[in-house]
């Protein structure tokens, strides 16, 4: 009985997980090429939730078909916030850019706030459901699941194959020394930006579709956080360490929740989000490189 | 030779300008509000100023220091309540369990997050809040979410008469003491070996080690003294000021965000600039939410940006350099 609880938990654990990942990819990307830690991640979450929820409710659009929109959303805002806010202060000390980047949140949330509101909001989008013996799986969860996989994927090949692929990871190696190769770093650092801001707003469409429900202009604060512990699993500037860290975290997260629920007397799912705090801390305390990356 | 009362010069624009906060407050009818809630903010930047202004780290976590600071007074409050004749000696203890708290959990969050260095450092701290949170919302302690309300046990503790005059009189006095005590330790670490270290730590770090300076103790000083001014903080302003605690009000990282506004529009690592930061958030912030409620937040964070960009010194920084070679130059820092 409880076995089968859990391997069921643990299959839904690997299906958001494969999204955590997918959500952690931009942080690793900005933070692998700029340095930037982005600490006002969650909030571009919220928005693709929103852009998601808003095409769904007002444009009856499939929210498969709001993957696009989304992304050239992110390009955009990233595009706009890498020129007027980030590039200027990417000499400054940590401590700018760590303000900044919370600053840009903050605005994000209020504008959000202004346009829709602060209520909860949420949608549904009925496609029915797979049955898988241990669990019910939705089909809208399954779907978000493949797009997360095929986004990363497609993320992995364009860094192998394409020239500004490649551009990006000598920078992400030694940007002096790519300066020097001819690299146009300023652009390099541009491009980063903007596809990490446009990969970050894409996973709150995928997010939405895995949890419909809870859209809000504050949603963003907890993936912010579940995006570092992720991050810091896969070595903070690895997008594909983000990815397998993403799944890790998935199958901590749903495993645990199992597990804290058999305690009497305790609330299981705010014991899940202290335990990523904890994981947090002790990665960074033991293993601040990450877990999958050698020494 | 410098004469030994000349280096305490800076306090006096701080101390005169909580001096006429008070005096405005107790003398202009109406006052007495919105000077307590300036008195919380100057509060709240001198307190942060210490850590965030002198090592140039940024504790995206700050407020969970309030969040125990406030469990600590609630704690002591509701669990003497009980023992006959203890009066005032039990808000005593709550200051000193509202002391031990924060200082507990900032030697705990410290250990692990003063290894780290810059952004990894923030990365540490930005969960502290939540992650407080939800262990006591998770494993109900302390009353898990539901919280506590206090307002009757002290009232049995002190009168309903006493009781009443702390929270709307003692209660902000406590903050303008807590704001001038914060001051004169932020003056004292920094005209002391402490602030040299922590100078040499914020311009270069590596360059700090290699000269033999012990950064990692510098900063955890740093960090703890400006935990406990948070704690401390917290069990005036929230406990005492208003006798309840629920847990997602007190980890809000609102108040950190709050924090981080005053110390920047005033001038990170100087004395003055909390106070200056403080006020002119907390007017703004008033008039703000008269003419515009609710959209104070989306004022402020442009704001932060273009301060950031294009006033990295904040106001007193600015002054500073301003009266550089003047007489004034001996009162601003």
């Amino acid at each position: 009985m409880i076995l089968e609880q859990l391997s069921g938990n643990l299959i839904q654990g690997l299906v958001l997980g494969a999204i955590y990942g997918m959500a952690t990819m931009g942080l690793s990307l900005i933070f692998g090429v700029l340095k930037v830690v982005n600490v006002g991640h969650g909030a571009f979450i919220m928005s693709g939730a929103f852009i998601t929820l808003w095409l769904f409710n007002a444009l009856g659009m499939n929210p498969i078909l709001a993957l696009p929109f989304a992304f050239i959303t992110g390009m955009a805002l990233g595009l706009i916030f890498y020129y007027s806010v980030i590039q200027k202060l990417i000499k400054a000390p940590e401590l700018a850019t760590l303000l900044a980047t919370f600053s840009i949140g903050i605005l994000l949330e209020e504008v959000v706030k202004l346009i829709f509101g602060s209520e909860f909001r949420g949608y549904n989008w009925p496609v029915g459901k797979i049955n898988l013996g241990v669990t019910v799986l939705p089909m809208t969860k399954l779907y978000a699941c493949i797009g997360s996989v095929v986004i990363a994927l497609l993320l992995y090949f364009w860094f192998k194959k394409t020239r500004s692929g490649t551009a990006m990871r000598s920078v992400v190696e030694d940007s002096e020394g790519a300066r020097v190769c001819g690299v146009n770093v300023g652009w390099v650092y541009a491009l980063s930006f903007a596809l990490g801001i446009g990969l970050t707003v894409v996973s709150g469409v995928l997010l939405t579709m895995f949890i419909p429900v809870g859209i809000n202009p504050y949603m963003g604060g907890g993936y912010t956080l579940k995006a570092f512990v992720i991050a810091v699993l896969g070595g903070l500037s690895s997008p594909y360490g983000a990815f397998f860290g993403g799944l890790i975290f998935g199958l901590i997260e749903n495993g645990s929740y199992t597990l804290f629920a058999l305690i009497p007397g305790v609330e299981p799912f705010a014991l899940t989000r202290f335990l990523s705090f904890v994981i947090l801390l002790v990665i960074l305390l033991i293993r601040p490189t990450g877990l999958l990356k050698a020494k | 030779m410098r004469n030994e009362l000349e280096k305490y010069y800076p306090l006096i624009p701080v101390f005169a300008a909580y001096l006429a906060m008070f005096l405005i407050g107790k003398n202009v009818t109406g006052m007495w509000q919105l000077m307590g809630m300036l008195a919380f903010y100057c509060a709240l930047g001198q307190a942060f100023n210490i850590f965030l202004g002198m090592t140039g780290y940024v504790d995206f976590g700050y407020v969970a220091f309030m969040g125990v600071g406030t469990y600590g007074m609630a704690l002591g409050i509701t669990r003497l309540a009980h023992i006959e004749g203890l009066g005032v000696v039990i808000i005593i203890i709550g200051f000193i369990l509202s002391l031990l708290m924060s200082t507990m959990l900032s030697i705990a969050v410290g250990a692990v997050a003063l290894r780290l260095r810059g952004a990894y450092f923030a990365i540490a701290t930005i969960g502290v809040n939540e992650g407080f949170r939800y262990l006591i919302e998770g494993a109900r302690i302390w009353n898990g979410s539901e919280g506590m309300i206090f307002n009757a046990q002290l009232n049995q503790i002190l009168g309903r008469e006493a009781a009443s005059a702390l929270s709307t009189f003692w209660a902000d006095i406590m903050v303008l003491i807590i704001a001038a005590l914060a001051a004169f330790v932020t003056l004292y670490y920094m005209r002391s070996k402490i602030g040299y270290a922590l100078t040499a730590l914020r311009e270069d770090e590596d360059a700090a080690k290699v000269m033999g300076i012990n950064v990692t103790k510098y900063k955890i000083i740093a960090f703890i003294t400006s935990a406990c001014f948070a704690g401390l903080l917290g069990a005036v302003s929230w406990a005492l000021k208003t006798p309840y605690v629920f847990p997602p009000e007190v980890f809000e990282i609102h108040y950190t965000v709050e924090a981080i506004i005053i110390v920047l529009l005033g001038g990170a690592g100087t004395l003055l600039g909390p106070v200056a930061g403080g006020l002119i958030y907390g007017i703004s912030k008033y008039y703000l939410s008269i003419i515009l409620p609710g959209f104070q937040l989306l004022i402020f964070a442009p704001i932060i940006i273009i301060i950031i960009i294009l006033f990295p010194e904040g106001v007193v920084g600015m002054l500073k350099s301003k009266v550089k070679d003047s007489a004034l130059a001996r009162f601003i820092i």
